[in-house]
């Protein structure tokens, strides 16, 4: 530890040492590095954006069900209770004639007069269910058992509509991620490789000289995180000025999609992509590294 | 601190470059290995360094066993040698203290300690003057020196030169015999490659290690020369 300290200047000077001895092409996989970490920042952004719009769309989804209509007051409430202990059941309430009858004017609106041609309520009260989407099956299937239970009505086509844009936005964005981060390892190790065939004289020697594979290794692992982490400062800079104007043109927020809030998108973007960068740098670094030869 | 027994070399392309040879070399004790090109000098100091492996036969370097070294071991090994490539192997775009300096990094030095060896090897072999000059603008000779300089400022217990005066004038290189041959009195032993014949003529109690196509014959020089 003490040699190690003792050479920290040594390692940098090394690290920018290398940068500079193949500038141009170190450049070239700085602007790349850059632009994949952008494209990462994108896909997070999206990411975010998109889990807002996941987790609304989650809260949507529910089932009805409708009981005995000789159940008293008590024993509704009971049956609730029981329904709300299932796995994948989010949250239970039970709806009554009047609530139910509400609930359609508010859907018929300026139609809901409609509604007064019948001389009684014709809705029944019921217990509205939230459910995890991606459980639906085995939940109807247990309600539909309750012996109080008369029938439930599932929505089913509309749930699982809502579970598969989920799943679709998940594997999508994770495949995303995955594929930049595989790329991002591969250039930053390609040119860590690139530096360690231009300086292959020198490692050889210090190996001679009896150099650890720390010792020779270290400046190139700082030359991959010395990229990284400022393509990643780099990137997160773009992001946060097309976040900010992205922003001011939606007017705060679309309709449809519940933006998150500005400041947490932006602190929440830098830290995953300068996060992504140390990681990815080192990783590259060491993926690179792991061409040197013993001798 | 070196032990050689029935030891052959043979390189890849079929050259015989060591045939056989057992070789002992004690703490302290002054080699000179002499011989025409290609008889073997360099293969002996490279398997001696752990550069090369025998292709039969074991070699002992303070202890350790080079043919079958554990990458790690080998590497601590070379921490205590001193070597001097005969293609010099120093490192371009770097100035000649840095070289130097280079070559000791690794070992249990302070940041001081570095410096201090650094300056002082470089003004044993005489290029004080020229510690700050980038190696690629230095002379051959002088590129020689810091080779040099890089492997006493080690402080090694076993110093291995190949033809460390190839390219310097005569008093030049009786000065770099003499600061190789003065670590004796560190209990270092000193292990020199060289062609220049002359040069060792009138030297006391040396061993000559003569090579000719990869067989050896040992000539021990004691107090009269």
């Amino acid at each position: 530890m003490k040699n190690f300290i003792a050479n920290l200047d040594y390692f940098f000077k090394e690290a920018k040492r290398i940068i500079f001895l193949n500038k141009l092409s170190n450049i070239f996989t700085f602007l790349g590095a850059v632009l994949i970490l952008l494209i990462l920042a994108t896909v997070v952004t999206g990411w975010s954006i998109s889990s807002r719009l996941v987790r609304m769309l989650e809260e949507e989804a529910e089932i009805s069900a409708f009981f005995h209509e000789d159940m008293d007051e008590n024993e509704v409430f009971a049956l609730a209770e029981d329904l709300d202990k299932l796995d994948g059941v989010w949250n239970v309430r039970v709806v009554d004639e009047s609530e139910a009858y509400e609930r359609m004017e508010e859907i018929l609106a300026n139609d809901a007069g409609i509604l007064e041609l019948f001389d009684d309520n014709p809705f029944k009260a019921y217990i509205e269910i939230r459910i995890d989407p991606g459980q639906i099956d085995s939940i109807v299937e247990t309600v539909k058992d309750y012996k109080d239970i008369d029938y439930v009505r599932d929505n089913r086509g509309v749930l699982e509509s809502i579970n598969d844009i989920i799943k679709g936005i998940k594997t999508v964005g994770t495949l995303i991620i995955l594929a930049v981060s595989i790329t991002t390892i591969i250039i930053i190790s390609h040119m860590i490789r690139q530096g360690i065939y231009n300086n292959r004289e020198q490692i050889k020697t210090l190996g001679f000289l009896g150099a650890s594979r720390m010792f020779i290794g270290f400046p190139f692992i700082c030359v991959g995180l010395l990229i990284t982490v400022i393509a990643g400062v780099l990137a997160s800079l773009v992001m946060m000025l097309i976040i900010y104007n992205g922003y001011l043109a939606m007017g705060g927020s679309i309709p449809f999609i519940p933006l998150p809030p500005k400041g947490n998108l932006v602190t929440g973007v830098t830290l995953v992509i300068m996060g992504v960068s140390i990681i990815l740098g080192m990783a590259g670094s060491l993926f690179g590294l792991s061409s040197i030869k013993e001798h | 601190m070196i032990e050689a027994k029935e030891v052959s070399l043979r390189y890849r392309d079929g050259t015989l470059a060591l045939n056989n040879i057992n070789l002992t070399i004690g703490e302290g004790e002054i080699v000179y290995i002499t011989g025409p090109s290609g008889s073997g000098k360099t293969s002996l100091l490279k398997l001696i360094l752990g550069m090369e492996l025998p292709t039969s036969g074991t070699v002992k370097v303070m202890g350790k066993q080079i043919s079958g070294e554990k990458t790690e071991e080998l590497r601590s090994l070379r921490k205590k040698i001193g070597p001097v490539f005969q293609e010099l192997k120093l490192v371009p775009g770097r100035s000649a203290i840095e070289n130097v300096m280079m070559g000791i990094r690794f070992l249990d030095f302070s940041r001081q300690e570095i410096k201090k060896n650094a300056a002082d090897a470089l003004e044993k072999v005489g290029l004080s003057h020229k510690a700050h000059s980038m190696v690629e603008n230095l002379s051959w000779g002088e590129a020689q020196r810091v080779s040099i300089a890089r492997a006493i400022a080690r402080n090694p217990g076993l110093i291995l030169a190949d033809e460390p005066t190839g390219n310097l004038d005569h008093d030049n290189a009786i000065n770099i015999l003499n600061i190789l041959t003065s670590f004796r009195q560190k209990n270092t032993s000193v292990v020199v490659a060289t062609h220049a014949t002359h040069l060792i003529e009138n030297q006391k109690n040396i061993t000559i290690i003569r090579m000719n196509q990869g067989n050896i014959s040992i000539e021990k020089r004691g107090d009269e020369a």
